[in-house]
């Protein structure tokens, strides 16, 4: 951790934080892919969507089950909605979950009631898609609703992380129709259809950082993106792996393989963006005075084992 | 009912970290945590800086940032205004440190020793890990409270007794002759990042 950010950016939020964010975001993303295949008749597309939606997002819920401390409590969570936005994000990933669920086992398998009924289907499909939608803002509202830290408190940060989100979901579909050998024209268009929304996700990216290192307190976070700690990952991570490889390889059209490794290259990045951002979180110094106060800085040698200590 | 507050008087404060180091012994706080801090901070330019020191702690908010993001009601304000923790309801989703723009809680999966890994506890760490994880809790979400201990026996809390320049004053805000009260009234404190709209209740004199 670089010094100038000791103590003043947030470490307990992580990977598995990241994996959360990444993987609701993600599975609401395939669900929504699904239903709109769906309303366009790609059989195919549409199961694989749907399968593919709540079992990410379940995925992500184990690994945030993971990152609580004390998680014999879980189960609070969902009896005070009208508390923060872990309870109510909690209640709506439920609820997407299980209509996502429902959708499946009524549909593909192992009922198949809805496959005759397409008016019933697409009532549980937009059900369904709506809860994608709330699951895949509601990440970003979760770290929008943190006031402190400036870097995360904006209404961008819900933005980004929707077409992100949707990007990656579209991904998923293409990687899962590849390899189950989907139409190449249904491919296609979806290949087409992502590339706008990485284009998107590009433009509201550059936007939010641009913002956000204007911004004097979130220049930090943005600094710590654009040129620290995280850096790296950002720019090889979220630009390289996340957007431009991706936006290449679906403009050049789609051929097996490439397609495989840029869907494959394009959730690595949706992964990246999210532990960028919460690499990136911090608060603001605090000044008063004329002074700007900082935690005195750590020595960063840790404790030697037991048995390399001298001979006393 | 009592509604506690503190006042800081930076022209006293000389950063000698005794508050810092009370808090630690006597809340049993294992490596990494610091209930109470203090932090340094400049000013000026050669050949004129000044170094100033800024205690801080939790500052039991009228209107915290921690509460209003806890989604379990884990943490609230107590008739005494201090603002408490209930470890066995708190699910450690650690949002709370998010929630927080003074950086006041702190969590730990376990308590730890400072001497290196390896070596038994001794009878005194024994003693400070069982009393640490019957209060606080490993894994979920730690903080000040204004030593409730302590003022259950009618004492200051520990960083107020240590103080030896006097620079913290402790007492209850409601009772307008306490000297916190008196202190606040003549309106030349002020609190951090007031902009965040959290209302603290220590307020801070001006360091000159």
């Amino acid at each position: 951790m670089s010094s100038r950010l000791y103590g003043l950016v947030q470490t307990e939020w992580r990977w598995l934080i990241a994996i959360y964010l990444f993987l609701a975001g993600a599975g609401g993303g395939a669900h929504i892919a699904g239903v709109t295949a769906d309303f366009l008749g790609w059989t195919q597309l549409a199961n694989i969507g749907i399968c593919l939606g709540w079992p990410l997002v379940l995925v992500g819920c184990l690994c945030l089950l993971g990152d609580l401390g004390n998680i014999v409590n879980a189960w609070r969570v969902a009896r005070k909605p009208d508390t923060s936005w872990i309870a109510r994000g909690t209640l709506i990933i439920s609820i997407f979950m299980m209509v996502g669920f429902i959708h499946m086992i009524l549909w593909i398998w192992p009922g198949t009631m809805l496959g005759a009924d397409s008016t019933a289907r697409h009532v549980v499909g937009v059900i369904g898609a709506v809860l994608a939608f709330g699951t895949m803002v509601y990440t970003g509202l979760l770290l929008g609703d943190a006031i402190p830290i400036p870097f995360w408190n904006t209404v961008l940060l819900p933005i980004l992380f929707f077409l992100s989100a949707l990007s990656t979901g579209v991904m998923a579909v293409i990687l899962s129709g590849v390899i189950a050998g989907a139409e190449e024209a249904q491919l296609l268009t979806l290949a087409r259809a992502d590339i706008l929304l990485i284009a998107a996700e590009a433009l509201v990216l550059a936007a939010y950082l641009h913002g956000s290192y204007r911004i004097p307190n979130s220049r930090m976070s943005a600094e710590q993106v654009l040129k620290g700690d995280a850096a790296s990952m950002f720019w090889f991570g979220v630009v390289g792996c996340g957007l431009a490889i991706p936006l290449v390889i679906d403009a050049t059209g789609l051929h097996g393989a490439a397609a495989v490794l840029a869907s494959v290259l394009g959730l690595i990045g949706g992964l990246c963006l999210r532990y960028v951002v919460l690499a990136g979180g911090a608060m603001y110094p605090i000044a008063a005075a004329g002074f700007t106060f900082r935690p005195v800085t750590r020595p960063k040698e840790p404790m030697p084992a037991v048995g390399k200590l001298p001979p006393s | 009912m009592a509604r506690y507050g503190m006042v800081i008087d930076l022209k006293r404060c000389y950063g000698c970290y005794a508050c810092m180091l009370a808090c630690k012994v006597t809340n049993h706080l294992p490596p990494n945590v610091f209930w109470s801090r203090v932090l340094k901070g400049e000013s000026g330019t050669y050949p004129n800086v000044v170094r100033q020191a800024l205690p801080v702690l939790c500052f039991h908010c009228e209107d915290p940032g921690c509460v209003k993001v806890c989604p379990t009601k884990a943490t609230y304000a107590n008739e005494d205004g201090v603002v408490v923790i209930d470890k066995d309801v708190c699910v450690g989703c650690k949002y709370c440190m998010m929630g927080c723009p003074y950086g006041a809680r702190y969590t730990v999966p376990e308590w730890k020793s400072y001497f290196p890994e390896g070596l038994p506890l001794s009878e005194l760490e024994q003693f400070q890990k069982r009393a640490w994880e019957e209060k606080s809790g490993c894994g979920v979400a730690t903080k000040c409270d204004f030593c409730t201990d302590r003022r259950k026996n009618g004492k200051a809390p520990a960083c107020v007794a240590a103080c030896p320049a006097n620079a913290r004053i402790f007492g209850d805000l409601d009772d307008s002759g306490s000297e916190v009260s008196q202190l606040v009234k003549t309106g030349r404190g002020f609190v951090l990042k007031p902009e965040q709209g959290t209302n603290p209740k220590v307020y801070y004199l001006p360091p000159r």
